[in-house]
């Protein structure tokens, strides 16, 4: 499986997730820790969401998703279930949030992604939990016609989900450019900041979600391997880093701290002065070796 | 005698920017260096195919480099310096051919090559692949702007260009295709480039 990979030495902030819960630190980081809040639905299984889509089968052409090709949108929603780890969000493209989100969804509440997406398809509305989406035309026409963007090109249902909620929530990243042209999803159209992150987040995962940081000053914490290894334990993290961390890059003599980039901290171990972080993005887990210091 | 010395400074200074500029250094970098560039290509491909992996610089000496390692369960980043033993133990562990590699290493070294790695894409389906390369060249570094990148794409196949050698779109050829958000202009059939902020 292809990477790409989007850290840069330590500008992060952090989510926690956990059962549902989200913790999100930005390095801007962002951690997640999911308690179930009282009174909240159980989240489904993924073996009752292979029993949905083995009901259903199979899904007509669409008459609202016209670049979509049926069988791939239904072979892309099953792997999508079955191999979670898989879910990609295209090369070179602004997706890197929305598929972290849709990563831990497919943990969260497979059973509820599916159903909403095979609604999405079939009505071109759906509502997910309390959200309701109605894409615009411009995404309804481009959806499935997404290529050059790695195995994106052949999963129409990703696309499709992708760029609605993309189409969906709103930063002032966003402000400039607020409706969608062909290629927008690899500019600020599709960009996601570290509130609207967490606004994604509360609305699409169950359980709670914390965060710490911002989108320009990085979180003050003393011991930041000891927080996200007790964070880790008490939900799922998500960091929002710049792309440098992992990705070191001093080709050049100015460079922006900014966070750039979502990834979900999947492990944290330390020996010595060498900090070893497992984490997922783009489709994959990577391991990186920091410094404490990172 | 005034006005010819102002003509000559005219003319030495409009040299200067159309020499400089990234279009004229993008129409000719590639022949001028075509040997090595296709070289490390190849190297990279033949070596790609024995184990998947990207290698980039990160310093801008070209002395930090580093190495990106898939496998089927997780993927290995690891910081080397050029030279050092850890970097070939590293390797020869993750069953690459070492040697080539730190071949292919010392290649991109000498021509400033930031960045070499697969890129999967799908044409109808049918999954293909591309090697993309980054240079850091000299000629595109600029004071009081940011770092530019040639870029190189070598495709398998042959792909079709509009009239103005823009790469297009194989199923819809009216369409320009856009490779990280970037048009690609022609270099030949298979081979093309474009100038980015963008290494990979």
């Amino acid at each position: 499986m292809k990477t790409k990979f989007c850290i840069a030495p330590l500008l992060r902030n952090v989510v926690a997730l956990k059962t549902g819960i989200v913790l999100l630190l930005a390095f801007f980081s962002i951690a997640v820790k999911g308690l179930p809040a009282a009174g909240k639905k159980h989240t489904s299984t993924q073996e009752e969401a292979i029993a949905y889509l083995s009901k259903i089968n199979r899904l007509d052409s669409s008459t609202i998703w016209t670049g979509i090709n049926p069988t791939r949108f239904f072979k892309n929603l099953r792997k999508n279930i079955e191999h979670p780890i898989t879910v990609y969000p295209g090369e070179g493209t602004y997706f890197c949030a929305y598929s972290a989100l849709t990563y831990l969804m497919l943990q969260d509440d497979p059973l509820g992604y599916a159903r909403f997406v095979v609604e999405l398809y079939r009505n071109g509305e759906a509502m997910y939990r309390e959200t309701y989406f109605k894409p615009s035309l411009e995404v309804k026409k481009e959806a499935g016609l997404l290529n050059y963007k790695g195995v994106m090109d052949i999963n129409p249902a990703d696309q499709m989900w992708y760029l609605t909620m993309a189409d969906h929530f709103k930063g002032y990243l966003n402000t400039f450019n607020r409706i969608y042209d062909p290629g927008d999803e690899n500019n600020f159209w599709a960009s996601v900041n570290y509130a609207k992150f967490n606004r994604m987040a509360k609305r699409l995962l169950f359980g709670s979600v914390t965060s710490k940081g911002s989108d320009l000053i990085r979180p003050k914490i003393k011991d930041l391997y000891g927080y996200l290894y007790n964070k880790l334990h008490d939900g799922n993290v998500v960091l929002y880093i710049n792309n440098r961390i992992v990705h070191k890059k001093n080709h050049v003599s100015i460079k922006l701290a900014v966070p750039t980039h979502f990834i979900v901290v999947e492990k944290i171990t330390r020996i010595d002065d060498l900090v070893t972080l497992v984490y997922w993005d783009n489709g994959a887990k990577t391991l990186i070796q920091l410094s404490p210091a990172f | 005698m005034n006005k010819f010395s102002h003509t000559i400074l005219f003319l030495l200074i409009a040299g200067f920017f159309v020499s400089c500029s990234p279009k004229n250094i993008s129409s000719r970098y590639y022949f001028q260096n075509e040997k090595d560039l296709d070289q490390i290509e190849k190297s990279f491909r033949n070596s790609y195919r024995v184990h998947p992996f990207s290698i980039g610089f990160t310093s801008s000496d070209f002395r930090k480099v580093s190495v990106t390692i898939m496998t089927d369960t997780l993927n290995y980043i690891y910081d080397f310096t050029v030279g050092e033993e850890r970097l070939a133990d590293s390797l020869t562990r993750y069953r690459l051919p070492a040697k080539d590699i730190l071949s292919l290493i010392g290649n991109m070294q000498a021509i400033r090559c930031t960045w070499i790695s697969n890129y999967d894409f799908y044409d109808d389906e049918k999954k293909r692949s591309l090697t993309f390369m980054s240079i850091k060249s000299v000629a595109l570094k600029r004071p009081f702007k940011k770092a530019k990148y040639y870029v190189l794409t070598y495709f398998q196949q042959p792909q079709y260009f509009d009239s103005e050698g823009r790469l297009l779109d194989r199923k819809k050829l009216r369409r320009l295709r856009k490779i990280n958000g970037e048009i690609f202009m022609r270099i030949n059939d298979k081979v093309c480039y474009t100038v980015s902020e963008r290494f990979r």
